[in-house]
């Protein structure tokens, strides 16, 4: 089987205005189906961009990414749907839509995936119930907390099951004991159902409970090392 | 996406801008009305023409009115209106006993009547109205006009009284409420202001309505009309004292167009061109084609309202993509294809558009409905304020049923739509090219 993840001198250089930022400077990385790994590293190092990279949000400026042993560049607009369908991503920021409810946002990635009204709606309850909003389902975002507001986020990267998830500080907003649950949810996906993890994060602490830690200095990988 | 989400997610987003959603819809709305009611007025007053010239008018009628055509040579067809317009300036007159030359004038003629027309004025209550009075013959009349110089109440005596009064419709019930004007039986003062007198005086006899004539609608063209008075021929040459006509009707043996055109030049050779003679069904036609011009006028600006509606909900919808940015790019990451996220601001135009064209044909129906009323039921006053012995098209007052045709109605619906989705093209297009990494970062 192919990796996962395979990315060979991978760049990515943005151009604010006239001027080139680059975020990613030549990033080596394999993952393997059933890994459980986290990216370590300090603000601005590149840890979004190349996250977003993997999760076929952006495009790299050279080198190559093969997720699933394709080759991302290769791939056009509705084959780069079909594949982010197939990726659970949990934003650094939520991105939860303003007007929905947690269900219905929960509801939306499904609904973008053909599910039909019924399945979604009962599958959306079952998620959200797993990440412990089960009295919080119709409450928009704005009536939520930033780690509840996170929560029904990683409910809905697991709608659609992917076999690949990807979470940008998915603890980042949330109290250490919510955190911990939630820690604990993301290795039992991993251990349980086999679940793919690249999991983004600032805590050591956190880090550690990941079989694989990856550290991203100024837009390289400074250290790949196995708990 | 299922196509039902796609409209659901739609509308939710709509919702979510009611007040300026409603507004593009109100251009819409504004557009569609008045094409829908301009084109089902046009369509009432076609239908109105037609209803015409299959009964109403004597389509195998000319009207001889004295003045030479201004088009003269042009032939019969539509020739008199120079004429009409024109007024009378030879001096020529002609009198009661002319029926003689114009029914010597050929063999396809089978009777002629004359006609004395003048205003007079008419006193109810505390009000006057200005109305114009023909002098005719009753049985020449009735036999003319066999449908329309009917009563509906009260009787039509082809041997008549020097003061019986036969009167149209509306000058029993005006304003169609049932407050009456006159009635039958009722004694009604005819004045008539008399400028050849020296010094001018008004003279005054009184009459009474022995008949209130059917609905007639439409235009009355030397025929019997909704707003006339009709009174003996012999009484008007006594009252008026003249034996001067104001025009003459002939019926001849045939309506086709090559009869018409044939006879009205015998007429008007045998008067040496110093009559002009217009046919019924050409006056209609003129005036059928003149209401179509103007109609498709307001139609193309009523169409114009519709793009710069157009305009509207494009700058809607750039504004809304803009500000929608941030959640185009969470559903782009979320899986959803660019040709959905096209659908999905399309089909809000198509929701918008929809909506604003069935309140722009709801409105535009019952601005029709209103205006038909106007016409007709403002008519009597409008009619008399404008009554002029030189206007010998008695009347420019118009019953009108606004008609709905099919073709209107998916004609509007399509347009609407239409108008709104082409507009929408350009934003929903750039919605869909949007990148998800950017629109994500996008505050
Ligand atoms: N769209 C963009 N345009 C321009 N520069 C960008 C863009 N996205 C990221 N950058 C720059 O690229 C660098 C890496 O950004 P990135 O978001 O990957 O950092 P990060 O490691 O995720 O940081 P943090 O821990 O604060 O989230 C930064 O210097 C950032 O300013
Ligand atoms: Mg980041």
């Amino acid at each position: 089987m192919a990796p996962v993840v395979e990315a060979v001198d991978l760049k990515k250089t943005y151009l604010l205005g006239k001027v080139p930022v680059d975020a990613l400077r030549g990033v080596n990385l394999k993952v393997e189906s059933g890994e459980f790994l986290a990216i370590l590293g300090p603000s601005g190092s590149g840890k979004s961009t190349l996250l977003n990279l993997i999760g076929a949000l952006d495009k790299p400026t050279a080198g190559t990414l093969l997720i699933g042993g394709v080759d991302i560049s290769k791939l056009n607009d509705s084959q780069l749907a079909d594949l982010r369908r197939r990726i659970g991503f949990v934003f650094q920021f939520f991105n939860l839509i303003p007007r929905f409810t947690a269900l219905g946002n929960v509801e939306l990635s499904m609904s973008i995936a053909d599910v039909n009204r019924a399945e979604r709606k009962r599958r959306a309850e079952e998620l959200l119930e797993t990440v412990g909003l089960k009295d919080r389902m119709n409450h928009k975002p704005a009536e939520l907390s930033g780690g509840q507001q996170q929560r029904v986020a990683i409910a809905r990267a697991l709608a659609n099951n992917p076999k690949f998830l990807l979470l940008d500080e998915p603890t980042g907003n949330i109290d250490s004991k919510t955190a911990r649950e939630i820690m604990t949810l993301i290795k039992r996906l991993n251990e349980e159902k086999g679940v793919t993890i690249i999991m983004v994060t600032h805590d050591q602490h956190l880090a550690r409970e990941a079989k694989r830690v990856v550290q991203v200095f100024d837009g390289v990988i400074s250290s790949d090392m196995v708990n | 996406m299922r196509a039902t989400d796609v409209f659901g997610y739609s509308f939710s987003a709509i919702k979510l801008r009611k007040l300026r959603a409603g507004l593009t819809t109100l251009g819409v709305v504004i557009g569609i009305a008045a094409i829908v009611a301009l084109l089902s007025i046009t369509q009432g007053l076609q239908n109105t023409i037609a209803m015409q010239l299959e009964q109403g008018l004597a389509t195998d009628t000319v009207v001889v009115t004295p003045g030479r055509s201004i088009l003269s040579g042009a032939g019969g067809q539509g020739a008199g209106i120079g004429a009409t317009i024109g007024g009378d300036t030879s001096g020529f007159k002609l009198f009661i006993n002319d029926t003689a030359t114009v029914n010597a004038a050929s063999t396809e003629i089978e009777d002629s009547i004359a006609i004395i027309q003048r205003v007079i004025y008419v006193h109810s209550e505390n009000r006057t109205f200005a109305i114009n009075v023909n002098g005719v013959d009753f049985a020449k009349y009735a036999e003319f006009y066999g449908s329309t110089f009917v009563a509906e109440s009260g009787s039509i005596s082809l041997k008549p009284e020097n003061d019986t009064v036969v009167i149209g419709r509306r000058l029993h019930d005006p304003w169609k409420n049932g407050t009456l004007l006159f009635n039958v039986n009722d004694a009604i003062d005819i004045t008539w202001a008399n400028a050849t007198a020296r010094p001018p005086k008004n003279e005054t006899y009184t009459g009474y309505v022995a008949a209130v004539l059917k609905e007639v609608g439409g235009f009355s063209f030397g025929g019997p009309s909704d707003t006339g008075v009709y009174i003996p021929l012999s009484q008007a040459q006594a009252f008026f004292g003249t034996d001067e006509c104001s025009m003459m009707i002939v019926k001849l043996k045939s309506s086709d167009k090559t009869t018409i055109e044939s006879v009205s030049e015998a007429i008007e050779d045998a008067f040496n061109g110093e009559v002009s003679v217009i046919s019924s069904t050409a006056v209609l036609d003129i005036l059928s084609s003149v209401f179509s011009v103007i109609s498709l006028f307001l139609v193309g600006i009523a169409a114009i309202s519709l793009l710069v509606a157009g305009i509207g909900i494009m700058n809607i919808m750039i504004v809304s993509l803009i500000e929608r940015t941030r959640e185009i790019g969470i559903l782009k990451a979320l899986g959803m294809k660019s040709r959905t996220v096209l659908m999905i601001f399309l089909s809000e135009s198509v929701i918008i558009g929809l909506i604003g064209a069935v309140l722009g044909t709801v409105l535009g129906w019952g601005l029709a409905n209103a205006v038909a009323v106007v016409l007709s039921g403002g008519g009597l006053f409008q009619n008399i304020g404008s009554a002029q012995p030189a206007t010998r098209i008695q009347s420019g007052l118009m019953t009108i049923t606004p008609v709905l045709t099919p073709t209107v109605l998916a004609g509007a619906l399509i347009f609407g739509i239409g108008v709104s989705v082409i507009f929408a093209l350009y934003p929903a297009w750039r919605a869909s090219k949007l990148k998800p990494v950017e629109a994500l970062r996008y505050e």
